[in-house]
């Protein structure tokens, strides 16, 4: 049962052993989770327990979709990731005195977005490593967020903006919302345009991508700006949600991006990949920290269980690629 | 390749460089003098970071007690990592120093540079945190707050508002730190000592952080639920972050929550009723009052073994009254 | 004409930069501080280097042979941590030996993980870092070992022929062998053409593999000796010690001169990198820049180098290097 979608797109659909553990890996692995969940702790199951669990990854989940198409078009990793949101929060919170929240929020996103940009020049057009690239440019950000703040915390002041953030519509957290709605601009914008092949193809193989035409260095460097952008919104919600920032708001998250991504099934080789793949390894991710707490495990366990999953699911993987002769 | 090897060559000469400049230049590294004036000496400051809202002001208190005691401060960071504080606590001593301030990150890790301070006549003082047994004997001083007594102060508070029963949660600083051990200590030495009746359901590691306590504070929450009667945070952001915690869930209940620091935040919570106290503990006192003591030391004058930080109790009795610290 | 002059000297720049970056910091540091071209001051500058300096040297064939390792920081941390908790049970030395061991059996984990299970060594390297980081936090508890014998440790810092200490001796020494080693020998030479072209290396009758699985275990054992150096000099074995040190790492390695793509590197480019690093990072720090600002310069000296780099030596000559594949069975070749 071939699909008669363009060849660049995920999966084909031919049913070998790989494919079917590719897709039904993620329903499989969440499904699991919570079965384990309600066994281990009655207050797992509740509506207050799961909104919890999903708002509280809203956020970095925006960055792992920003990293899913930086990993499907072989750009490896964003490790500038701290430094974006932290200079998104604390501009977001910064400028609010002088051109209000709104204005101020904008202001923190452009920033952010700035820095992606760098990034962006820097990978797609000057061809430099991206984990070089990106530890630069996150070094030089993140230093210069703190010398703007020169040590402290920023403080929001109160605004409606902040209260939206911070509310509820139909009983679901704004966070997810956000969430959601981004996922669902991205997954189209990756499985059916145009753009979303460039990414593929690049990913693939650079220069037969170059070779018929697309616009290879764009696409490569557009990845970064995307994720520079997100960064910035992931640091924007999380200022105005918290009312305060400091320089290490973003701490870690680009390993936890990359993680729920890996996780979701996207390869670091680039050239397949999927939003909703990512949205499944960011599930899949909070729930394990959430298990973890509830089941009174230490903490300290959660960098442990997460890793062997990594482990695991591309380990897996890989030995089903190789199996069905695939790379 | 040639150009590699030119580049050898190039680097050994550099060095070569260095050593020649060294034999030509005065050497350094006479130990602090007993004589009365300290005008021009250098005093090295470890502290432990460069852009945190506590040590910040901190950091500026020294430095303006070393402006007035007409002192050379050099500032250095070891941003949290007790590692790169020994490392940095090796290289004042061999820079040969007049005097050393240090913020310890942990109990033990800079004992080797302490004795290598020792052996070069380099007087110690501590800041804020104090090191382990061992290494407080070779450090001169200590100014700071008293962390385990306000551990304890937290205690008394929390057993006064609760009247004496109840479940609560303790969400604590890192572990390993000086502060967090002192002031979980002195919480739960002073319930042991009064037989308290307060129940500690669960005790966190929250690092000092907001954000880290936010997360920590939902899973508590729905874990425990409105059982938690009283909140010990360790410091006012933690505290913040439980508060935050609380807002969302929308469970309606409001625990007993204590924190420590003194910050602006905490004192608007404490007069809108959300955080029952805190804890004042001015930084920019603390700087200057470590300055302070280690300029005496090395005057030769005798200094006592601590030089204590008032701890002053903010609720709302007085919240009105009292500056935040920060 | 004038275009020709200035990109000439844009690519001596990039040839000689270590010894323009030593001279500038010299420069700099000899107006800005006090004593600070001073014997004192070298040695502090390569002392304080040991610990990165290892790190940066297991790096370094890891990094010829196309790959990358992310978990040192982490494999340092349980050996320092390793080693400060067997001090007490089985002797100083056994205990130290111990602790290397650690690092080798970590390094022995990713040689498995990318060579047998084939995936990639940034995937890998990943996740080991948090299975380690994890567990260092776990056994410890979070709180730092404390060491029952202080004093073992404090010659490791002490005076050695004027401009060194003993564990920066060793780590010249570490660094001296392994460049006669990658230069002057035949398996250092097939480290190369494993990392420029691992499948035409694989034809030619070396056995890549092994060779990717050395590296691995190279960088293991250089990671564990940074860790055993560091808890002792130290008396404590934190269990974070090694999270901040990886990034300074990569840093001094790409300093230096090695490249991330593999098939190029030298071990006296990695020393170069670290020393030079060294000596930026002390004429700042006694400069009294807070650590934020040296982030900012650390960061825009990395890229300036990396992009004159790139610059110079053009835009990238040979098929995409993006792409760190494990591959090292034949396949059909890419497109060229």
């Amino acid at each position: 049962m071939t699909d008669l979608k363009t060849p660049a797109v995920t999966f084909d659909k031919t049913r070998t052993p790989g494919t079917l553990f590719s897709t039904l890996s993620i329903p499989v692995a969440i499904v699991v989770l919570v079965v384990i969940g309600a066994i281990v702790s009655p207050s797992f199951l509740t509506v207050s327990n799961l909104t919890n669990v999903i708002n509280a990854n809203s956020t970095v989940g925006l960055i792992a979709l920003g990293m899913t198409f930086v990993m499907v078009c072989g750009g490896l990793a964003d490790l500038s990731v701290p430094a974006n949101v932290a200079m998104g929060a604390l501009v977001t919170l910064g400028a609010q005195p002088v051109v209000g929240p709104g204005a101020a929020a904008l202001l923190g996103i452009l920033v952010a977005t700035a820095g992606g940009v760098i990034n962006g020049l820097l990978v797609g057009y000057l061809r430099i490593n991206p984990i070089i690239a990106t530890l630069g440019t996150g070094s030089v950000l993140l230093g210069l967020s703190q010398l703007l703040i020169g040590g402290g915390i920023v403080y929001a002041q109160p605004s409606d903006l902040a209260n939206f953030v911070k509310s509820s519509i139909l009983g679901v957290p704004v966070l997810i919302w956000i969430f959601v709605i981004v996922a669902l601009i991205l997954q189209p914008l990756l499985s059916r345009t145009a753009y979303g092949r460039w990414n593929l193809a690049v990913g693939g193989n650079y220069q037969a991508a170059a070779a018929s035409g697309v616009p290879v260095r764009f696409t490569k460097a557009s990845a970064f700006a995307l994720t520079g952008l997100l960064s910035g919104i992931c640091g924007t919600l999380l200022a105005l949600s918290n009312g305060q920032a400091r320089p290490i708001i973003g701490t870690g998250y680009e390993f936890v991006a990359i993680t729920a991504v890996v996780i979701g099934g996207t390869s670091v080789f680039g050239g397949n990949g999927s939003i909703f793949r990512t949205v499944g390894g960011v599930i899949i991710t909070a729930l394990i920290g959430n298990l973890i707490i509830l089941s009174g495990l230490p903490t300290q366990a959660t960098g442990l269980i997460t890793g062997a999953i990594v482990v695991g699911a591309v380990g897996i993987d890989a030995y089903f690629r190789r199996k069905a002769g695939r790379e | 390749m040639k150009a590699r090897r030119t580049m050898l060559v190039a680097s050994a000469a550099a060095a070569v460089l260095f050593a020649i400049a060294g034999c030509s230049s005065t050497e350094s590294g006479t130990p602090s003098g007993d004589a009365g004036s300290v005008e021009g000496k250098e005093i090295c400051y470890i502290t432990l970071a460069n852009s945190h809202p506590y040590v910040t002001p901190a950091n500026e208190g020294a430095q303006a007690a070393a402006d007035a005691a007409g002192v050379k401060l050099t500032i250095v960071s070891e941003e949290f990592s007790a590692q790169t504080g020994a490392e940095q606590l090796n290289t004042c001593v061999s820079r040969g120093v007049d005097g050393i301030l240090l913020w310890p990150a942990d109990e033990n890790s800079y004992l080797p540079g302490l004795l290598k301070a020792e052996q070069a006549g380099i007087p110690v003082v501590a800041i804020d945190t104090r090191a382990g047994d061992e290494s407080m004997k070779l450090i001169q001083s200590f100014a700071g707050a008293d962390k385990y007594d306000q551990g304890k102060i937290s205690a008394q508070q929390m057993e006064k508002a609760l009247e004496g029963e109840g479940g609560v949660v303790i969400i604590a600083g890192q572990a390993g730190n000086g502060t967090e051990i002192a002031r979980t200590g002195g919480f739960m030495d002073e319930l042991e000592a009064t037989e308290s009746k307060l129940e500690v359901l669960a005790t966190v590691n929250a690092d000092f952080d907001q954000q880290k306590a936010l997360v920590a504070s939902r899973d508590l929450l729905t874990k425990y639920g409105d059982q938690i009667k009283g909140v010990y945070a360790e410091d006012d952001t933690m505290a913040k972050g439980f508060l935050q915690a609380l807002e969302e869930s929308g469970l309606g209940f409001i625990p007993i929550v204590i924190g420590i620091n003194g910050e602006a935040g905490a004192f608007e919570n404490i007069k809108a009723g959300t955080q029952y106290s805190t804890i004042l503990q001015p930084p920019f006192r603390n700087g200057e009052l470590a300055i302070e003591t280690l300029v005496k030391v090395m005057k030769g004058e005798t200094v006592p073994e601590m030089v204590p930080l008032e701890n002053t109790v903010v609720d709302s009795t007085n919240v009105d009254t009292l500056e935040p610290a920060m | 004409m004038k275009g020709f002059t200035i990109s000439t000297a844009a690519s001596r720049v990039v040839q000689y930069r270590l010894l323009v970056m030593l001279v500038a910091v010299a420069v700099f540091g000899g107006l800005n501080v006090d004593d600070f071209l001073t014997i004192n001051t070298l040695q502090s500058v390569i002392d304080r280097a040991t610990v990165v300096g290892f790190l940066a040297l297991g790096l370094t064939p890891v990094l010829i042979a196309g790959q990358i390792d992310l978990s040192i920081g982490s494999t340092m941390s349980m050996a320092g941590i390793t080693t400060i908790f067997l001090q007490s049970y089985i002797g100083n030395i056994p205990a130290a030996l111990v602790g290397l061991v650690v690092g080798v059996l970590i390094g022995v984990i990713n040689a498995v993980l990318v060579v047998v299970f084939k995936i990639n060594s940034l995937v890998a390297t990943l996740a080991t870092l948090l299975v380690f980081a994890s567990l260092a936090l776990l056994v410890t508890n979070s709180y730092p070992l404390s060491s029952s014998d202080p004093i073992f440790g404090i010659p490791l810092t002490a005076d050695f022929l004027a401009i060194f200490t003993p564990r920066s001796a060793m780590f010249i020494a570490a660094a001296l062998i392994m460049f006669v080693w990658l230069k002057a020998t035949p398996s250092g030479r097939n480290l190369y053409a494993v990392g420029s072209n691992a499948p035409a290396a694989k034809s030619a009758g070396i056995n890549a593999n092994g060779y990717l699985a050395a590296t691995f275990v190279i960088s293991g054992l250089f990671a564990g000796a940074a860790g055993v150096l560091q808890s002792l000099s130290t008396a404590a074995g934190s269990p974070v010690a090694g999270a901040v040190m990886l990034i300074p790492a990569i840093t001094a390695v790409v300093i230096g001169g090695t490249r991330l793509e593999g098939g190029r590197g030298s071990s006296l480019a990695t020393l170069g990198g670290v020393l030079a690093l060294g000596a930026l990072t002390a004429a700042l720090e006694y400069s009294g820049v807070p650590s934020y600002t040296q982030a900012v310069y650390t960061g825009l000296l990395l890229i300036l180098l990396i992009t004159l780099d790139r610059l110079v030596s053009g835009d990238g000559t040979t098929a995409s290097r993006t792409h760190r594949r494990v591959k090292v069975e034949p396949t059909t070749p890419r497109i060229p």
